[in-house]
């Protein structure tokens, strides 16, 4: 211990300075307070962290769960005449894109970029997706084939009921 | 070695790993939202599932700070 912090009032001891009665945590004391406190901070934040992946989660099972509800989406005829057709599924959210493959099988895509999320269209001249914003390019089974994309895109299920098509699920 | 020598080198260790925990805590959330976004949801439960171990892990090592501190004061 300090001679400056002993006992006031003892013979021959140094009166106590004013800074150290201002201020009576030793050197070592200090450090030993400030990580202590360092701890419990860091574990707030590893509460808050915890929270924040959960919250995480659960929104992700919101999402998913509005993701196989059933959508008419139109007539096979229609989409034979135009080459392709738009539609948003599920409902008022994501655009999409539903094709008929060069070897004649129905497929739909998002249409949303998985780059920076600009609307892909067909392009039958690449035979496949085009983004037209950094010029990426997916093939007809959704996989990035060039450009900036590196993730496929989501795939539309779809079912064919007669003349009609209908979205019944999405896959990631 | 004095006990609150003992305590500040262990504290050091502590915060080292805690602080290492929380990273790895930031770098699963970092995770999950890019594959919220991106659709991917199987990896978020044990995604969230990790991080709940990692913050038991934390939250033990402070009530160890809180027993120290406790012994320390009794001693």
């Amino acid at each position: 211990m300090s001679p400056e912090i002993e006992e006031e009032g003892c013979a021959g001891c140094k009166p106590t300075p004013k800074w150290r009665q201002d201020f009576p945590i030793e050197w070592e004391g200090d450090h030993y307070v400030s990580r202590r406190e360092m701890v419990k901070f860091l574990t707030l934040g590893s509460l808050l962290l915890a929270m924040a992946n959960w919250v995480v989660a659960l929104a992700s099972k919101v999402l998913h769960r509005g993701s196989h509800a059933e959508q008419y989406i139109g007539t096979i005829s229609s989409l034979d005449q135009t080459g392709s057709m738009l539609f948003r599924y599920p409902p008022n959210e994501d655009p999409c894109i539903a094709l008929r493959t060069p070897e004649g099988k129905l497929v739909a895509y998002s249409q949303v970029c998985t780059h920076l999320s600009c609307a892909v269209v067909y392009d039958r001249a690449e035979n496949g997706l085009f983004c037209p914003c950094h010029h990426g390019l997916f093939n007809l089974q959704g996989q990035p084939v060039a450009g900036p994309p590196i993730r496929p895109l989501p795939r539309v299920q779809l079912e064919q009921r007669g003349d009609k098509l209908f979205a019944i699920g999405l896959e990631a | 070695m004095s006990l609150r020598r003992q305590g500040t080198t262990l504290f050091a260790a502590m915060l080292a790993f805690v602080g290492a925990a929380v990273v790895l805590q930031l770098w699963l959330l970092t995770l999950s939202v890019e594959a919220l976004l991106g659709g991917n949801y199987e990896t978020l439960i044990p995604a969230a599932a990790g991080s709940t171990m990692l913050l038991a892990i934390n939250a033990g090592l402070l009530r160890y700070v809180f027993r120290f501190d406790r012994d320390a004061h009794g001693e």
